[in-house]
């Protein structure tokens, strides 16, 4: 059948071709089509930063065995990647660092979490979210890009601003990059 | 013919629009934070540092001579804590003791001076401990641990002397004496 076709069709052209030589011009069009997705992706992959000792470990004996908030405060660290349309949004959810070995509450006097800002910049659009409530941060408009997201912390404290418990710590910053819908 | 071609050619743009809208995609990555605090104990510091008894035997009366009456005494530790569960108070207690004269006392005298040393305020129960030495002032120290604290605590701590006795109640020994309690704050005997 195809082979049928072929040869219809090589006869027809032949034909249209000996008819231009002696009248009006026809044009045949191929349209080729194609398509983009919208799209956002990370080229780095997730970060690990370790803070070591969290507590004051000298000192005033008011503020001995508290979080010392200049160990994250200040903090940033790299994230690279992109979204090629225009409405793309960055969105960050952060996690607060929770003592991973201490159950139960913490006796008067102590603390057991740490509480903090994260955020996420992608040149001068910067989307926030802050522990002390469930749930990210309202999205940032980052838009077309291709380059370097910078998280940071900042206004890191214990609830009670008491004596940190012994034990290992840890929590963690999510950033979501959406492609425009 | 062309009218063929048409078709064909949307046909190929359904297939790219199928493509496309199966790679729009999101991304996310974590950023995580490991932290550590050790574990510490610490002791708040003792007020006052010392306790002078000063003259410590009755010098009138039926006991002249003997130990007289003295006061309890009372050291307190404030701003103590332990940043972690399962710890104990240690009291090693070491009484009175001539130090002077180095020769054993004669019958009836003594150059030593017991007392109970109790440290409260860890635990419901008190570390306590009492000295048992000599009237020759042998066997003075006396160590005693106290109950575990499961949880991490801050708190103030008291230590009271009490109970102050000669051995035999026998006439005390001329002389200076020294005695010292050392408090310890840390893991229990079990960690």
């Amino acid at each position: 059948m195809r082979k049928t076709v072929l040869t219809a069709t090589i006869m027809s052209l032949g034909l249209l071709a000996a008819g231009a030589a002696s009248a009006q011009p026809v044009t045949g069009s191929v349209a080729i089509n194609g398509s983009v997705a919208s799209r956002c992706s990370f080229s780095t992959d997730n970060v690990v930063l370790n803070i070591g000792e969290m507590s004051i470990t000298s000192g005033s004996t008011s503020t001995l065995g508290t979080y010392d908030h200049t160990k994250l405060d200040g903090l940033s660290t790299p994230l690279t990647g992109f979204c090629n349309g225009a409405g793309a949004t960055m969105t960050v959810e952060a996690f607060p660092m929770l003592n991973t070995s201490f159950t139960g509450a913490p006796p008067s006097g102590f603390d057991d979490r740490v509480d903090y800002t994260a955020t996420a910049t992608e040149n001068n659009v910067s989307a926030t979210d802050t522990t002390l409530t469930a749930g990210p941060g309202a999205p940032g408009t980052v838009g077309y890009f291709s380059s370097n997201i910078t998280v940071s912390f900042s206004n890191s404290a214990t609830p009670g601003g008491g004596k940190m418990i012994a034990g290992p710590y840890s929590g963690s910053v999510n950033v979501t990059l959406t492609p425009t819908t | 013919m062309r009218h063929s071609l048409s078709i064909a050619a949307i046909t190929l743009g359904l297939a790219f629009a199928g493509a496309a809208q199966a790679q729009s995609t999101t991304d996310t990555r974590s950023v995580t934070v490991n932290g550590t605090v050790a574990q510490v104990c610490v002791l708040g510091a003792p007020a006052p540092t010392s306790i002078n008894l000063g003259q410590m035997a009755a010098t009138s009366g039926t006991r002249t001579g003997k130990l007289g009456a003295i006061a309890d005494q009372s050291v307190s530790l404030p701003a103590t804590f332990c940043n972690y569960g399962g710890t104990q108070i240690t009291v090693v207690a070491t009484a009175l003791i001539e130090g002077n004269d180095e020769a054993t006392p004669p019958s009836g005298f003594s150059k030593a001076v017991n007392f109970t040393a109790n440290v409260s305020g860890w635990t419901p129960t008190a570390a306590s401990v009492t000295t048992t030495a000599a009237s020759d002032g042998s066997n003075a120290t006396t160590t005693s641990g106290g109950p575990e604290q499961a949880q991490p605590n801050s708190t103030s701590l008291t230590l009271t002397l009490t109970n102050f006795s000669a051995p035999g109640d026998s006439i005390l020994v001329a002389g200076g004496y020294n005695g010292l309690v050392t408090i310890t704050l840390g893991p229990d005997g079990g960690h």
